[in-house]
């Protein structure tokens, strides 16, 4: 969920609204926000899963160091989501092992 | 390639001051850093800061990193963006990846302020989606404005869980129950006090046993431990979360200076060796901020400052005298929050049963993260019985800050020199009943008393960051320190003004007998 007032913070400062699909199903996010973070909003905690174990895996340090939010963008794999701006008309999908479709 | 004197690597508190402090001094500065923001880790610190005012104290950690932006900018420090250093080379050639390339630079001094990472602690289940650190927790809400889960579990009862999970609350997140495997709660007793005083239960010398659930979290279970940390079969207990954050440390990222050569040591994890100033073994090539050794940000920025300034020297562009005075400056000023209970030297330490001032600590406060009704009046700053308005600090460890005795012009409140001092109400002085006092301080462990409000009644004003604000009479029950429902509240009212900077004062009307255990309020649901 999104939090939308903050004692603090206020209202968060966010881009336009774009369109970006994840496997295939069409989503919505904020341009310049990390893809992990519009995701997450829209529900989705699962990244990739592992190569041997077939293991889910998610968000986990959110900047950058652990890798284990690496999804497939545009059809590149090992795409760190956590620190990568989304941009209108993304294709992400899930990662398996390194490859997009399950093994 | 490009040559630089000096290159500073990391745009975090401890690289920005670094290099805000040599650019003032003509020095041709560029910063490197991978992100697509500066400011490190400060954008995700909306509590106020502890220290003094020359360490920004009471200041919001994010205020703090766009006065560092401005600062940078002003004084015409180069600062590059998603640009990853990947490399220390002999003879100080830098590496740095962006844009999908590499480029090389040069410089005549290195500061390397690269900071830390968190650490993790396996447990069965602990790769689950759900399953994160407090910080990816905190950049969550408070950078993107996304909530990573609705139900927590923290780990860790250090200052980053503590402030972390208030964070949470903050943010709309319940956070069900904070643990940890020592025996006392490890950060600020003012940090658990404000989660206590909500209600969040702490479950001391507890361990978490296994996160459940298949793709994703769906519960937690814990368990006491042992003297040997392990945990005791049948106490185990579950909880309905769905995501669970680990704060248990942070590790020094110090791969460039053991790439560059430099002596390293461990100091809570691999850092370089370094001298007073931050300089490795190497010379021209310094470490400052957590990258040398864990500490928290407005020391990080104090340690840039002295590397930044010994950086300066090295390369012809301070004399000695002024070296000298400037680092002078800067070690007392660090000093200051190196003192009492909480400094560096007393790392790992949990066994002080009193203050510097021989003030018995709460037990309570260390065993269940709030102080007992009858142990507030023990400390200096808390009286009760008086008439009239009147501040109530329940301050009982030495930590470094003193917002409190500057925010209040009347001399009510005396803390001295020695920031770590707790601070002492002067009975003589006149308590105008302003506030300020409750909205300096960062613990949020100040309240105003007034057990004379009406015949029946004493009002009680708190420090308030939450939303929605209640309204001038609305009803509720007011909270006590452990977060029980103690009595029937009314709000008197709810002020706000910049010099509280989002802190507002909630005053409520409680039985009078009450003065002195209502400490929070819960509008009534309608």
């Amino acid at each position: 969920m999104r939090v939308t007032e903050h004692p603090i913070l206020g209202t968060y400062q966010k881009g336009r609204k774009v369109q970006f699909t994840f496997d295939g199903k069409s989503m919505e996010g904020y341009e310049g926000e990390p893809i992990a973070a519009a995701l997450r909003a829209a529900g989705v905690t699962t990244h990739r899963y592992t190569t041997k174990k077939h293991e889910p895996r998610g968000i986990f340090c959110a900047i950058g160091r652990c890798t284990d939010c690496v999804m497939i963008v545009d059809g590149r794999p090992n795409i760190r989501t956590c620190i990568t701006p989304l941009r209108e008309g993304m294709r992400i999908q899930t990662q398996y092992g390194i490859e997009a479709k399950e093994i | 390639m490009v040559r630089y004197d000096l290159i500073i690597v990391g745009a975090g508190p401890a690289g920005l001051s670094a290099a805000i402090i040599a650019a003032k001094q003509g020095v041709r500065t560029a910063v490197f850093d991978e992100n697509e923001r500066p400011g490190g880790q400060l954008f995700k610190q909306i509590h106020k800061f502890f220290g003094s005012r020359e360490h920004r104290a009471k200041v919001r950690g994010f205020r703090i990193g766009e006065q560092l932006l401005e600062e940078a900018r002003e004084c015409g420090v180069e600062v590059h963006l998603n640009a990853t250093v990947m490399g220390l080379y002999d003879k100080k050639e830098v590496l740095v990846m962006a844009d999908g390339e590499t480029h090389h630079f040069k410089a005549d001094a290195i500061i390397l302020a690269t900071g830390a990472r968190e650490n993790f602690i396996p447990f069965a289940g602990w790769t689950l989606p759900g399953v994160m650190g407090a910080g990816a927790a905190q950049t969550m809400v408070n950078l993107h404005g996304v909530q990573p889960g609705s139900r927590v579990l923290m780990v860790g009862t250090g200052n980053v869980g503590l402030v972390v999970s208030y964070q949470l609350m903050q943010a709309g997140i319940q956070v069900e129950a904070l643990i940890d495997a020592a025996p006392r709660v490890g950060g600020y007793g003012v940090h658990a006090a404000k989660l206590a005083r909500l209600g969040v239960p702490f479950y001391l010398s507890h361990t978490i046993v296994k996160a459940e659930g298949t793709d994703k979290v769906t519960g937690a279970v814990i368990a006491q431990v042992d003297e040997k940390f392990q945990p005791i079969p049948g106490t185990e207990k579950h909880f309905d979360v769905d995501t669970i954050c680990m704060a248990v440390g942070l590790s020094p990222m110090s791969e460039l200076p053991a790439m560059a050569g430099c002596q390293m040591e461990d100091k809570g994890g691999a850092v370089p060796k370094v001298d007073a100033c931050g300089e490795t073994s190497i010379p021209g090539i310094f470490a400052a901020g957590d990258a040398a050794g864990i500490e928290e940000a407005s020391s990080a920025m104090i340690t840039g400052q002295i590397a930044g300034i010994a950086a300066a020297r090295r390369l012809g562009y301070v004399d000695e005298e002024m070296f000298e005075a400037e680092t002078d400056r800067l070690r007392a000023s660090l000093q200051k929050l190196h003192e009492g209970m909480f400094s560096p030297q007393n790392r790992g330490r949990n066994d002080f049963t009193e203050t510097d001032e021989g003030y018995p600590i709460s037990q309570s406060l260390l065993h269940k993260g709030y102080m007992e009704d009858q142990e507030i009046t023990r400390y200096p700053g808390a009286v009760s019985g008086k008439s009239g308005v009147h501040p109530v600090i329940e301050c009982s460890q030495n930590i470094p800050c003193d917002p409190c005795q500057d925010a209040c012009k009347f001399g009510c409140i005396r803390v001295g020199d020695e920031i770590t001092r707790l601070p002492c109400v002067n009975e003589e002085a006149k308590c105008t009943g302003c506030g300020l006092c409750v909205a300096s301080c960062s613990g949020q462990a100040i309240f105003l008393v007034d057990e004379t409000y009406d015949e029946e009644h004493a009002a009680v004003t708190l420090p308030y960051e939450f939303l929605p604000y209640p309204q001038a009479g609305d009803k509720g029950v007011a909270l006590g320190r452990d977060g029980r429902e103690v009595c029937e509240a009314e709000v008197v009212s709810l002020k706000i003004n910049k010099a509280m900077d989002q802190t507002a004062l909630l005053t409520i009307k409680v039985p009078r007998e009450m003065a002195m255990t209502a400490r929070f309020f819960k509008k009534k649901e309608a």
